[in-house]
C-alpha cells in the first residue's frame, strides 16, 4: 500500500511539473534494492551556498543508499578483516587520537558502546575503506543532501509540518551516551533512516565545503559568492540545520574522529565494472 | 620559532623510533627528458627502510609527470620536499603559489635549496595533460627541481585529504581551493604548512631547513 501511494505521488508529481516520463532506474527501482539499502530517485539538489556561476539546482542521479548508519558491530567486523584499520595501527595520518577511542580494545566494543548503535569516532579514510571493502562508496554531499531534504511522508521535508522542528529539536540536544541504535528511526519518504537525529555522517566530497577564503587570494571565494560566508547569499536563510552541515563538514579533516561523525554508503544504481571507486587504493596499499 | 622548532625535533623523533607500515615498492619511474635525473640508487637505500606512519609516502598513487612518465610521490624519498595543489589554467592564486615557493626557495641555505624538491600536482584531471603541465613549466620556468604531476581523481582526492587541502570545481571547470604549501622532511613527514598567498615565508623557510638537515 505504502509504495503504492509513494509510486502514484511521484506519478502526480511528475505530471504537474511535465517532466518526461517515469522511467525505471530513475524514479523508481531498475531491481530489487540490494540488503540493507534503499533506492533515492533521481531529483535535484540546492546547494545552500553556491558561487555565482553555479546553477541554482544541480541533478544528482538515482543510486542506493544504506538505510541506516553503519553500526560498531558492523565496523568491528570490518577492522577484524582488515588490521590496518584497528585502533592501534591506523597511524596519525589516517586517523587521530581519538579514532574509535570509545571502544574498550581494537576488537573489544565494550560495555559502553552498543553493538547496534552507529559507528562514530572514524576518521573519512577509515569510512571510506569500509564502504570499499562493502563494494560500496561513501554518498557525495549532494547525494546525501538529496536523500535527507525528503520528509517522512512527502519528497520536500522543508514543507512538512513538524519535519523541520524536529532536526532543530535534536540540534538541541546533546549527544546521548551511550548512542541509541541505528535504525530506529522513522524512515523518511525514500525509506532511509536516521538522515537526521542520530549523528552527523561523513560524506565523500565534504572536503567542497569551504566557508572561508580557500582561494584565489584569501578573500578570492568569498568575492565568488553570493556573499561571504554567507547568509545573505544563501538560498533559505531559515534552513538552519543546512548551515550547521555546512560548518561540521568545513570544519573536518580527513583524519579526525569525532564523537557524533559516522557515516553510512552508498552505490551507484549499476556500479561499471572499471569503478574507480573499486580501485581500493587506501585499503589495499597500506598493510 | 620555538614550537616550530620543537615540533620539527617531535617530527624527527617520531621518524626514527617509527613503526614499520608500508613496504610500498614504488616502481622506479625512468629518467624523463627535462625531469629529474634517475632517483633510483637512493630508492634502493630508501626502500629498505620501512614508511613511517606520519608519511604521506604511504598513499602509494601513481602519477604521471610532465614528461607523460609515470612517477610516485616515494621516489623524491630521501630529499626535503615541498608540495602544493594547483591547476594550470589558475588564473590568478597558483602563479602566486608559484611565485611563494619560489620565494622559499631562495630564502633557504645554500645547501638546503640544492636538495628541495618542489612538487605541484594539479587538480585537473582532465585538461592538465602531461604537454598542459609542460607548458606551465615553461611559462613559470621552472628547472629541473620542479616534479609537476596529474592523476586520478581518487589519487587526487585522497593528496588532498592528506594534505588538507580543500577544493572544489565550479561550473566553468575552474577550481576553488586551499593556497597551501606543504613542507616535508626527507622521510615525507609534514614539518611545516603554510597557508595563503604572498604571505611571510621566513618561518617556513627555518623549519623547512632544520628539517632538511635532519
Amino acid at each position: 500500500m505504502k509504495p503504492l501511494a509513494r509510486l502514484a505521488l511521484i506519478l502526480v508529481l511528475t505530471l504537474t511539473v511535465g517532466a518526461p516520463a517515469v522511467r525505471a532506474g530513475e524514479t523508481f527501482p531498475p531491481t530489487t534494492a540490494p540488503a540493507g539499502m534503499t533506492f533515492i530517485p533521481a531529483g535535484d539538489y540546492a546547494p545552500l551556498l553556491r558561487t555565482k556561476d553555479e546553477p541554482e539546482r544541480t541533478p544528482v542521479a538515482a543510486y542506493w543508499l544504506d538505510i541506516r548508519p553503519v553500526t560498531n558491530a558492523e565496523f568491528l567486523e570490518f577492522v577484524r578483516a582488515h588490521p590496518q584499520w584497528q585502533r592501534s595501527r591506523i597511524g596519525p595520518l589516517f586517523g587521530d587520537r581519538a579514532y574509535l577511542a570509545d571502544w574498550a580494545g581494537d576488537l573489544e566494543l565494550g560495555s559502553a558502546v552498543p553493538a547496534d548503535a552507529p559507528v562514530v569516532r572514524v576518521s573519512w579514510f577509515a569510512a571510506r575503506a569500509y564502504a570499499k571493502s562493502a563494494g560500496k562508496r561513501l554518498p557525495t554531499t549532494a547525494e546525501w543532501e538529496r536523500a535527507a531534504s525528503a520528509g517522512f511522508t512527502t519528497p520536500v521535508g522543508a514543507s512538512e509540518p513538524g519535519f523541520s522542528g524536529a532536526i532543530l529539536a535534536w540540534l538541541g540536544r546533546p549527544t546521548p551516551s551511550p548512542l541509541p541504535a541505528a535504525g530506529a528511526g522513522r524512515p523518511n519518504f525514500h525509506g532511509a533512516r536516521d538522515l537526521h537525529g542520530l549523528v552527523w555522517e561523513w560524506v565523500d566530497d565534504f572536503n567542497t565545503a569551504m566557508t572561508t577564503g580557500e582561494s584565489r587570494g584569501d578573500t578570492g571565494l568569498e568575492r565568488n559568492l553570493f556573499c561571504g560566508a554567507g547568509a545573505v547569499g544563501a538560498r533559505d536563510l531559515t534552513d538552519y540545520p543546512a548551515f550547521m552541515r555546512i560548518g561540521m563538514r568545513s570544519s573536518l579533516q580527513a583524519n579526525y574522529a569525532v564523537p557524533n561523525v559516522g557515516f553510512r554508503c552508498a552505490r551507484a544504481l549499476t556500479p561499471p565494472s572499471s569503478d574507480s571507486s573499486l580501485r581500493d587504493s587506501s585499503v589495499a596499499l597500506r598493510p | 620559532m620555538k614550537l616550530n622548532l620543537a615540533l620539527a625535533l617531535s617530527l624527527l623523533v617520531t621518524a626514527v623510533s617509527a613503526i614499520a607500515t608500508d613496504a610500498t615498492t614504488a616502481p622506479c619511474p625512468p629518467p624523463a627528458a627535462g625531469a629529474k635525473p634517475s632517483c633510483c640508487s637512493e630508492e634502493k637505500v630508501a626502500a629498505a627502510q620501512p614508511l613511517s606512519d606520519r608519511s604521506i609516502y604511504q598513499l602509494g598513487a601513481t602519477w604521471i609527470n610532465d614528461a607523460g612518465q609515470p612517477a610516485t610521490l616515494v621516489s623524491l624519498r630521501g630529499k626535503p620536499v615541498v608540495v602544493a595543489m594547483f591547476f594550470a589554467q589558475c588564473e590568478y592564486a597558483c602563479p602566486v603559489l608559484v611565485q611563494d615557493m619560489k620565494r622559499l626557495l631562495a630564502a633557504l641555505p645554500e645547501k638546503v635549496r640544492g636538495q628541495a624538491q618542489l612538487v605541484l600536482v594539479t587538480f585537473d584531471t582532465e585538461r592538465d595533460t602531461p604537454a598542459a603541465l609542460r607548458a606551465f613549466r615553461e611559462r613559470m620556468a621552472l628547472d629541473e627541481r620542479w616534479t609537476l604531476l596529474r592523476g586520478d581523481n581518487e589519487s587526487v582526492q585522497e593528496l588532498a585529504m592528506l594534505l588538507g587541502v580543500k577544493f572544489k570545481q565550479d561550473a566553468r571547470g575552474q577550481f576553488a581551493h586551499s593556497n597551501l604549501l606543504t613542507l616535508m622532511n626527507a622521510e615525507g613527514e609534514i614539518v611545516h604548512r603554510h597557508g595563503g598567498l604572498n604571505g611571510d615565508i621566513s618561518e617556513a623557510a627555518k623549519v623547512f631547513a632544520l628539517a632538511a638537515k635532519k
